[in-house]
């Protein structure tokens, strides 16, 4: 079945780099007799300053694992720790806690609030009061500048383009400076054209500011930003192929032979 | 029939979701029924003709109050459910058969609510009963009696109340299209950036002509006192709405301004989402604000009225008994409560009545002139009172005649010239609430001392410028007495058009008991009405913003955080027209107060402590709704 199945056991080999570590991540679905196992045991490691990519058929349990990670769904097993925090642990509370403090979230549907301003919007991740006013007004300049969004920035989202609402929700994501931001399907709702050029922005955010990025997405194209893309297949990690030195095209080729390989919809996402 | 199963079906879903709005019908239909059931009873009709002309005036308002809150939840629910709606067209049902689904849906939950409504009716008609008859000093036990007219009155009202319904659903229907069924449940409108000069002006003008008609309401006592009052309400009225539809989004915008997107978690979630719906919001919360003031107004005059019954009566009634100019019949009275052994104070008051004239100015009313009683403070004291004149040449003066609302306003001490003379006059010391004598409005009286007295009565008799006359008091010792020495009274001279303390009493505590049954019933449905609303639109913005609760609970806001904030914009919802309506109810009953002799800032204290409780009980279950959908939203 699985071509390169990873067996990485032992937490102390966890470098000093490493942003997230997860070890046979399980989950199931349902209660007793009508139990759907979605994650069969999956290890991932993500070092600081990576952008991985998930891959997978529908239904193959990306979102789920991106979730589980994310901290806003638990897993029914193994263990997850994120910048060195074993969240598997934690109580509800401080899980929230950790995720308004260190993680940071772009969603398909933006999830942006229609009662408040882009900027309002942005700086909600902040709006707790931890950060002082003037670092997180700086923080809000530099980013929105990066986004291309500093002239929205008082405009409600009603007000503006679906690639303007996809950046505004990427600023928030950004706003509390996270170890690691996860999206999940960024580019699902946007054109082409707006789609390669938030995936443009996210990749230079990734490499300058050295943030860590998680993408979920059915998208070759999109998948081939990234530095590294994980495959999933029935709830286990199929394979996965690292961007290395390779040219985007190269590594937009090498996507879409896996895919054609694991079958399903490869053949019309291009 | 699959159409009769759908709605069927569709309803008991219903039923679920918009209990309360199920709720809200029954209990409509159980207090009407209530009503219905005591307008026709028997022994209410066996009181006096008043009464049940009460309950059939009250009746008619409650089918206003009950018709207008029924059509004005249905229309919230309509909007919720126009998706729904949408969705049956869309699927390929036509207008016809939705509307007919909706019809039929309508009719089955109206038919339950009637049915549940008079059946707990009935249970609770004999406790409303009882509190009635208790309320006005009726001992005996009564049974309520199963009136068919009630029944049938409340099924007509109601009837008549879900054929309008009925046909806000059809024309739901028939008059939106599928992509505005679609799109209602979004709307809300987008805050504008106000035109700064225009909404400061409305702004601050809103908040002026509140203070101004608060100010004409602390000096409305003059000539022109019903101009007063219709200036009052229409400032008070606009005032208002001002405040909800100009003040407090100009004041918003200036904070949101202010903050330059740092608007915080609370601001997020009360601020933001108020200024969003404020157009929407503007004329239901000033509505709810000036019917909670009359409410309140309303509640807290009857209870006054009820609770300062006894003071009020006994404050014009000083003695039990009086007998004018009749000296046989005040001494056989006094052998006849010998003989039942009631023990009493009986004395003469001799009056010396004559003509005063104020001094142009000292009282706002048209006319100086006052036909006035002299007493002797001795006299009164012989008679059981205990009224003491103050020292010679003043006076304590009594009026219970329309001047009486003056009493506070009035400066003190006055000078009262006496008959024709210029030069006899007379200073009135205090102006005394009530009367020193029971009351028959002619005159007002001058209480002096016993020298003072003499020295009047002189003078006076000697020039012809005063007529004497006699009052013979009596005071009951034992006031477990009273009830049969007014027995004795009533029985001897019930024909003579005098009326003693104890009947007098009875009298007005049956009318004031009255009274606040029927206001306190009112207010209730009213309060109860406002409230459900409130909790609708709440439940409504729930439900609008679950998806916002979703994306907070994501980026890591704990249930706790996110009820911080949206505790703010209840504490705003509720308490605005809350807040406001109490204040508007203050200044009004400090107005309805100077018609009182007595102090009733207690009765109103209580009156509105008890309606701010049960208010509150619905902003409690709104947040409770609020916290079970935030916890869901993820
Ligand atoms: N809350 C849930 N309860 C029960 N089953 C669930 C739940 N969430 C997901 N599943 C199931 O888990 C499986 C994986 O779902 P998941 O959303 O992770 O897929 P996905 O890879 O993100 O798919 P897509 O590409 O369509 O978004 C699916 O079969 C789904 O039915
Ligand atoms: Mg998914």
């Amino acid at each position: 079945m699985a071509l390169l199945k990873r067996k990485s056991k032992t937490t102390d080999q966890i470098s000093k780099n490493t942003v997230l570590y997860a070890q046979n991540v399980r989950k199931s679905f349902g209660s007793k007799g009508n139990v759907q196992q979605v994650l069969k045991g999956i290890d991932l490691r993500v070092e600081e300053g990576e952008f991985v990519g998930i891959m997978g058929a529908s239904g193959a349990g990306k979102t789920t694992l991106l979730n589980i990670l994310a901290t806003i769904d638990r897993a029914t097993e193994g263990t997850i720790l994120i910048s060195g925090s074993d969240i598997s642990k934690m109580k509800d509370a401080a899980m929230a806690a950790f995720r308004r403090n260190q993680l940071g979230f772009i969603f398909q549907d933006y999830n942006l609030l229609d009662t408040l301003t882009v900027k309002e919007n942005i700086l909600l991740p902040v709006s707790l009061g931890k950060m002082r006013k003037k670092l997180a007004e700086a923080e809000f300049r530099t980013i929105a500048d990066i986004l291309g969004i500093a002239d929205l920035a008082d405009k409600y989202p009603h007000e503006i383009s679906g690639g303007q609402k996809q950046r505004t929700s990427a600023a928030r994501a950004l706003i509390n400076q996270p170890s690691m931001v996860f999206a999940d399907e960024p580019t699902g709702a946007l054109d082409s054209k707006s789609a390669s050029s938030l995936l443009g922005t996210m990749a230079d955010i990734n490499e300058k500011r050295g943030v860590t990025i998680m993408m979920v997405t059915h998208d070759p194209l999109a998948s081939s930003y990234c530095s590294r893309v994980v495959f999933l297949k029935d709830g286990n990690i199929y394979t996965e192929l690292y961007k290395g030195d390779k040219t985007r095209q190269a590594f937009f080729q090498e996507i879409l032979n896996i895919q054609a390989v694991l079958g399903g919809e490869s053949i019309d996402a291009l | 029939m699959t159409l009769f199963d759908l709605a069927f079906r569709s309803m008991r879903k219903n039923i679920k979701h918009y209990y309360l709005y199920f709720f809200a019908l029954i209990f409509s239909v159980v207090l009407y029924f209530v009503f219905a059931t005591l307008q026709h009873d028997p022994a209410v009709l066996a009181q006096n003709e008043q009464m049940s002309t009460a309950f059939l005036a009250a009746g008619i308002l409650l089918i206003f109050i009950a018709g207008i809150f029924v059509v004005y939840a249905n229309s919230i629910f309509l909007k919720r459910r126009s998706r729904e709606i949408g969705l049956y067209q869309l699927i390929g049902l036509k207008k016809r058969v939705v509307a007919r689904l909706l019809v039929i849906e309508n009719f089955l939950l109206g038919i339950t609510a009637l049915i549940l409504g008079i059946i707990v009716g009935m249970l609770v008609s004999r406790v409303f009963l009882l509190l009635l008859m208790k309320l006005i000093g009726y001992d005996l036990m009564i049974d309520v009696s199963f009136s068919m007219t009630a029944v049938i009155q409340t099924v007509f009202v109601f009837i008549g109340i879900f054929m309008f319904t009925t046909i806000q659903m059809i024309s739901t229907v028939y008059r939106n299209t599928l992509l505005s069924l679609f799109n209602t449940e979004k709307t809300g409108e987008h805050p504008k950036k106000p035109k700064t000069r225009n909404a400061a002006f409305l702004a601050i003008l809103g908040i002026a002509l509140i203070v101004l008609g608060y100010l004409i309401s602390d000096n409305m006592l003059n000539d022109l006192f019903l101009f007063n009052i219709l200036a009052v309400l229409a400032s008070i009225g606009v005032g208002t709405y001002l405040i909800f539809r100009v003040t407090i989004g100009w004041v918003f915008y200036k904070i949101r301004d202010g903050k330059a997107g740092h608007l915080g978690l609370s601001n997020s979630l009360s601020l933001a989402p108020l200024m969003h719906r404020l157009k929407g919001n503007a004329n239901s919360l000033t509505i709810i604000t000036i019917l909670s003031a009359m409410t309140l107004t309303m509640l807290a005059g009857a209870y006054s009225f009820y609770y300062a019954t006894e003071h009020e009566t006994r404050s014009q009634m000083p003695f039990d008994f009086i007998f004018e100019k009749n000296e046989t019949e005040a001494t056989e009275l006094s052998k006849e409560f010998d003989e039942k052994g009631i023990s009493y104070t009986h004395g003469a008051i001799d009056l010396l009545v004559l003509f005063g004239r104020m001094e142009e100015g000292a009282m706002p009313v048209p006319s100086n002139e006052l036909y006035i009683a002299i007493v002797s403070d001795k006299q009164l004291q012989q008679a059981g009172s205990d009224i003491e004149a103050p020292a010679d040449g003043s006076a304590i003066f009594y009026s219970t005649s329309s001047i009486s609302m003056f009493r506070d306003v009035i400066e003190m001490p006055l000078t009262l010239h006496l008959a024709d003379d210029e030069k006899t006059t007379i200073e009135i010391a205090e102006y005394a609430e009530g009367n020193s004598i029971n009351g028959t409005m002619l005159y007002s009286q001058l209480v002096v001392n016993e020298s003072t007295y003499e020295q009047l009565k002189d003078q006076f008799t000697a020039t012809g410028q005063a007529e004497m006359s006699r009052v013979d008091g009596f005071t009951i010792t034992d006031s477990a007495d009273l009830e049969a020495a007014s027995e004795i009274y009533v029985q001897r001279y019930n024909t003579s058009g005098h009326i003693d303390y104890y009947s007098a009493y009875q009298r007005a505590i049956e009318t004031n008991g009255l009274l606040i049954f029927i206001s306190g019933f009112l207010g209730l449905v009213f309060l109860i009405s406002t409230g459900s609303i409130l909790y609708f639109k709440q439940m409504t913005e729930a439900e609008q913003e679950k998806k916002s609760y979703g994306t907070l609970r994501q980026l890591g806001f704990s249930v706790k955080d996110i009820m911080r904030g949206i505790i703010k914009k209840q504490v705003f919802v509720f308490g605005l027209p809350l807040v406001l309506g109490l204040v508007h109810a203050i200044f009004a009953i400090k107005v309805l107060s100077s018609f009182f002799q007595s102090d009733i800032a207690f009765a109103a204290f209580v009156a509105m402590a008890m309606y701010t409780f049960i208010y509150l009980i619905f902003a409690f279950l709104t947040v409770g709704y609020y916290r079970n959908t935030v916890k869901n939203a993820l």
